[in-house]
């Protein structure tokens, strides 16, 4: 499954953007129901997350790697979570670009879900990452201004 | 991981019964495991299929999507409290005179969703059971026996035929 | 004598259903019973690197976990029962457990038992498995292309059989006035009886006998075949299938976890119940269809069609079922021609292995699929050359007169008279009016289309040598007994297993006008392989038809023989006796009688039999009918599209079956009514979906559509009476004649609504968003 999500963050820099969104902390507190979060090595962490979805809620412990990082503007994040609810196999391109109002990231995803989440999950998936997601990027705002503060 | 088990006591077809359960066990496991009446069925796992309908305080709920615990005082009517074999009543009758059973697996929760149905609306048009049938699934009769069932149970209620069966407290 | 024959008479099953007391799998306890749960792959394809059960061992209340390794060489592997001739079948071994690699999202992977069912459910998600995934084959034909990954590493291409009947040469097709090709994917859904499957197991490990309670339409089939994968003797095992919640074809299988909970409870020494979830029984029950059906007709410019060249890719899923791989060769492959003399026809058959739950017979099984290719081929093929539906019917309908029919493949047809339901259906709905309201609707813009069926489908299987030399590896005859307690009362057993269908009534009306006994004093016995010596079940139409034929015959028998000790007793000869109302009476001489009672007392207690006479009034027949039963009829829709959403309105549905002798019009309406329904939903909304990489995507009822009260209009009915006669009751099968005929006049009524916007085919089910989309993209060509 495809998902295309982008956010305009604004009034700061490329820059300031890409040192927030490599901060722990500030990822931590940004993930949903994030519990555990921690950097295993250099740009691979391990986590675990709640995840409320409709019929399906559960834990699952998340592997999160950034790769092909061109520092202020592209990388990738891979992630792979498991739980009891299923998988979720997510490949996402993640691309920073300075405009006008402010900071454009368009994340281009490609996600797999297994199991209960694919059988019962499917038909709201799409929306309930739009949502996650969108939730992500504003915490993030949030924590980017309270840095900059 | 041992949860101490809690005390649910129920009403139920006017019979006073209760059993210990674990915090978690669904209404409808309580009422086929624990109480025994096992008239009550389970279809899906989603509140879709309606096999599990019964009555909680009046109203027609599923009771699958509800636990033990929330009915712990309330009154139950379950499909053992409409009619006996020798004393059917007219919803029972409705379905028997009609066909509007084949497997009979989906029927306790139909009749009793329909219950709901005609307490509310006594004299309901085809459309009206059609629509009140939104809540229930039956996979065998293609509905339309159902609807016939529901207009002669209705038929028979007007003739002054009760809907409560014998043993039920409301 | 026909009192009870014929007649509309509610059932007796009901009372016992409407009160609570039905006594369904689940609501059997037994002491000391362990429940089942069963860790299934969430992965279409993946080898099984790893399982850790560690963690799960501790969890409260389990008992015992069971992997696919750990059963290896202690179960047997689950075989098909169909293995078809001539067809280079290919079949995957299949074990109760997958031992190294998954091979669908809800293969079997770990079996838990423990105390109670919530436990084992938490114990499910205490196992740790770790999965490699593997490229994926989904789609049949993509599955076949070269480099295709492989769903079992030995069997090329996946083909698990190729099969072919029938000859059509290409000149046959090339050198037609008219050929229409079309090409028809007849989608996947899920039979989804509201009763889940479930296995109950009680073992005496004194006796070494196993009780197993069965969801299954066949427990003779599930002993017979179980027997063989639990090495257990068959004098041993008994099935018994409990009352049960509706089968549709899903319970005809035997299913690997049958074998897994009968397994535990012998190795527990406890009893064990397995109970399947909703969820689970999308992923681990077998499908239905999932068949793309390539057609060419060929034909003249005024209508006469001439050849049909058919080519079926069915996809079996990741092994072959119990019925699997006949339903998309005999079953499909040999109706295709449906009602009409075509004097050229052929049918090549790839059944094809996927990353998906199998697939098995369906409501129809087969049938559907056909009746489906050619009732839409044929009304393509009259829009093609502006002929109407009804005319270019009429004109290719095997005539009256022909009847034993053999079609183009070598069927024969046993009975038909195809114009009597067709006039009869065109007179009830006023088809004339019908299009000329319809004209008046269109001219105002309104989308309003009439779809027509005029089926024919086969039937009541047998006799068990056409079953031998099709590949199905068992007989088709049924068995009925007769037995007359010394009070008079009757328990009458057959091998035909109801489980919903009301047999123990239309049976009874059978028993009661031979025997001239009330109903009252009728009780069936089904669905116990120790109480009923052998049978085949209930699929395929087949149990009025054979199983009633074996009512019939034992219930003659049964007369024979109490008249017999009748004349015996009146000093008479037996052809002087004759038997009304249960009263044995010498013609001619009023008072010199006796009655059934005194009869059955007299034969019971053997005091004085006449020398031949046998003890006991207790008859038994096997009844192996020489030929199938092809019932057919003519189904009617109405439908109405709304333009701007896609909607569709189906405004009345029409059906006349002919379905030879109909024992119990209500019941018979009400089989009708019920195989319409899942016909409708096939082609308006039903469908399992899997997305690219082999996951489920519907995988309950709030993602898989099930038809709902208020999607029908009231659905008129009717019956024809053509008799059969290759059965003693001139009866055909009526289960699965509503589904068969009403996917394709669903089918064709759509398409005719939409044909100002040039529509010819839809895809399946006809969501209101394909239809809004088809209509959106006439809208710009037109």
């Amino acid at each position: 499954m495809k998902m295309v999500h982008t956010y305009t963050f604004k009034g700061i820099s490329k820059e300031t953007l890409w040192s927030t969104i490599q901060n722990k902390e500030v990822l931590q507190k940004a993930l949903p129901g994030c519990k555990v979060f921690e950097e295993v090595e250099d740009n691979v962490y391990h986590s675990v997350l709640g995840i409320n979805m409709g019929p399906i809620k559960g834990e699952f412990t998340a592997d999160v790697k950034q790769v092909d990082m061109k520092e202020p503007e592209f990388y990738r994040l891979l992630v792979h979570a498991k739980g009891k609810p299923g998988e979720i196999e997510a490949d996402a391109e993640m691309n920073l670009e300075d405009t006008e109002n402010g900071v454009l990231l368009t994340c281009n995803a490609e996600v797999e879900v297994t199991g209960l989440l694919a059988s019962i999950g499917q038909r709201i998936i799409g929306g309930v990452a739009k949502v996650i997601i969108g939730q992500f990027f504003k915490d993030i705002e949030k924590e980017t201004k309270n840095l900059v503060e | 991981m041992a949860i101490e088990a809690v005390n649910v006591s129920v009403t139920i077809n006017g019979e006073k019964r209760s059993a210990e359960v674990e915090p978690r066990t669904l209404l409808v496991h309580y009422i086929r495991d624990h109480l025994n009446l096992t008239g009550t069925h389970i279809g899906c796992d989603t509140s879709q299929c309606g096999a599990c309908s019964i009555m909680v305080n009046g109203k027609a709920v599923k009771s699958c999507t509800m636990l033990a615990v929330q009915a712990d005082g309330m009154e139950i009517t379950t499909v053992e409290g409409l009619g006996t074999v020798d004393n059917l009543n007219p919803m029972q009758t409705g379905f028997w005179e009609e066909h509007g059973l084949q497997c009979g697996y989906c029927t306790p929760g139909v009749m009793v969703a329909m219950m709901a149905l005609l307490e509310d609306n006594p004299n309901p048009t085809d459309e009206e059971i059609r629509m009140g049938l939104e809540g229930v699934i039956c996979r065998c009769t293609g509905y339309q026996f159902i609807v016939n069932a529901v207009k002669h149970a209705a038929k028979l209620m007007a003739e002054g035929k009760s809907l409560v069966g014998e043993g039920l407290s409301q | 004598m026909t009192k009870n024959i014929g007649a509309r008479i509610k059932r007796k099953e009901d009372p016992k259903l409407l009160t609570g007391n039905g006594y369904f799998a689940d609501d059997i306890q037994l002491p000391g019973m362990l429940y089942a749960a069963i860790l299934r792959s969430p992965h279409a394809h993946a080898i099984i690197k790893s399982i850790n059960i560690e963690k799960a061992l501790e969890a409260p209340g389990v008992v015992k976990i069971y992997t696919g390794k750990d059963l290896e060489g202690k179960i047997g592997r689950i075989p098909s029962s169909w293995l078809v001739p001539d067809s280079n079948l290919k079949e995957a071994p299949q074990y109760p457990l997958a031992i190294d690699r998954a091979r669908y999202v809800g293969d079997g992977i770990a079996l838990v038992i423990g105390e109670g069912r919530y436990a084992v459910r938490d114990v499910l998600d205490l196992i740790e498995v770790e999965y490699e995934p593997l490229p994926v084959s989904v789609k049949q034909k993509d599955a076949m292309a070269e480099n295709a990954p492989l769903v079992h590493d030995d069997i090329e291409n996946n083909i698990a059989f190729h099969w072919k009947a029938g000859e059509v040469e290409d000149k046959d097709i090339d050198e037609a006035e008219v050929v229409l090709r079309a090409s028809f994917n007849v989608q996947r859904v899920a039979p989804s009886p509201i009763e889940t499957r479930s296995a109950i197991g009680e073992y005496n490990p004194g006796s070494g006998e196993l009780k197993l309670w069965c969801s299954s339409q066949n427990p003779h089939i599930h002993r017979m075949v179980l027997s063989e994968v639990l090495n257990i003797s068959e004098s041993k095992l008994q099935v018994v299938v409990a009352d049960m919640g509706g089968g549709f074809g899903g319970k005809i299988g035997v299913y690997p976890d049958e074998a897994l909970v009968g397994y535990a409870a012998r190795d527990l020494k406890r009893p064990v119940k397995w109970i399947e979830e909703r969820n689970e029984h999308f992923s681990a029950s077998n499908h239905g269809r999932d068949e793309v059906i390539d057609v060419e007709l060929a034909g003249t410019k005024d209508g006469k069609l001439t050849a049909l060249r058919v080519v079926n890719t069915a996809n079996m899923g990741a092994y072959l079922s119990t019925m699997g791989p006949g339903v998309s060769t005999i079953d499909f492959g040999l109706m295709i021609t449906g009602a009409y003399d075509i004097p050229k026809a052929s049918c090549e058959t790839f059944g094809v292995y996927t990353n998906t739950t199998p697939t098995d017979a369906y409501r129809g099984a087969g049938k559907p699929e056909s009746t489906y290719q050619i009732e839409r081929a044929i009304s393509l093929f009259a829009k093609k050359i502006g002929m109407d539906p009804i005319e270019i019917r009429r004109k290719n309908f095997a005539k009256k007169e022909a009847f034993p029919y053999t079609n183009a493949q070598g069927l024969v047809y046993d009975s038909g008279d195809y114009e009597k339901p067709l006039n009869k259906a065109l007179e009830m709905i006023d088809y004339k009016k019908l299009r000329e309201e319809q004209e008046a609707k269109r001219k105002e813009g309104r989308l309003v289309g009439i779809g027509i069926s005029t089926y024919v489908e086969l039937c009541g299987f047998g006799p068990s040598a056409v079953a031998g030399a099709i590949g199905f590896q068992g007989g088709v005859w049924e068995n009925s007994t007769v037995r007359v307690h010394p009070s008079g009362k009757v328990n009458v057993y057959t091998g035909t297993s109801p489980h919903g269908q009301g047999h123990g009534t239309t049976f009874s009306q059978i028993v009661s006008d031979k025997l001239g006994v009330p109903m009252e004093d009728i009780d069936f016995v089904f669905n116990d392989t120790r109480a009923i010596s052998m049978g085949w079940g209930t699929y395929g139409s087949r149990s009025v038809a054979v199983g009633g034929g074996a009512v019939s015959i034992a219930a003659d028998r049964l007369v024979d023989k109490a008249k017999k000790i009748a004349a015996h007793e009146l000093e008479v000869s037996v052809e002087d006796i004759d038997l009304a109302d249960g009263i044995f009476q010498v013609k001619g001489v009023p008072g010199q009688q006796r009655t059934f009672k005194e009869i059955a007392k007299s034969a019971n207690f053997a005091w004085n039999l006449p020398e031949d006479i046998e003890p006991s009034l207790e008859t038994q027949a096997f009844f192996d009918p020489s030929n199938f039963v092809y019932p057919f009829g003519t189904h009617i829709v109405v439908v109405e599209v709304d333009k701007d959403t896609g909607e569709i309105d189906l405004q009345r549905y029409l059906a006349v079956d002919d379905v030879g002798r109909v024992i119990n019009p209500l019941t018979s309406e009400g089989q009708v009514h019920g195989g319409i329904a899942q016909g409708v939903g096939q082609a308006l909304w039903e469908g399992i979906r899997y997305s690219e990489t082999g996951q489920l995507q519907s995988g309950s009822f709030m993602d898989y559509a099930m038809p709902k009260a208020r999607f029908f209009p009231r659905i008129e009915t009717a019956f024809t009476e053509t008799l059969s006669p290759v059965n003693p009751l001139g009866a055909k099968g009526i289960g699965e004649t509503g589904t068969t005929a009403s996917i394709p006049a669903v089918m064709n009524a759509v398409v005719d609504a939409l044909e100002p916007y040039g529509v010819t085919d839809m895809e399946m089910p006809l969501t209101p968003e394909k239809v809004w989309q088809v209509i959106q993209k006439g809208r710009e060509t037109n």
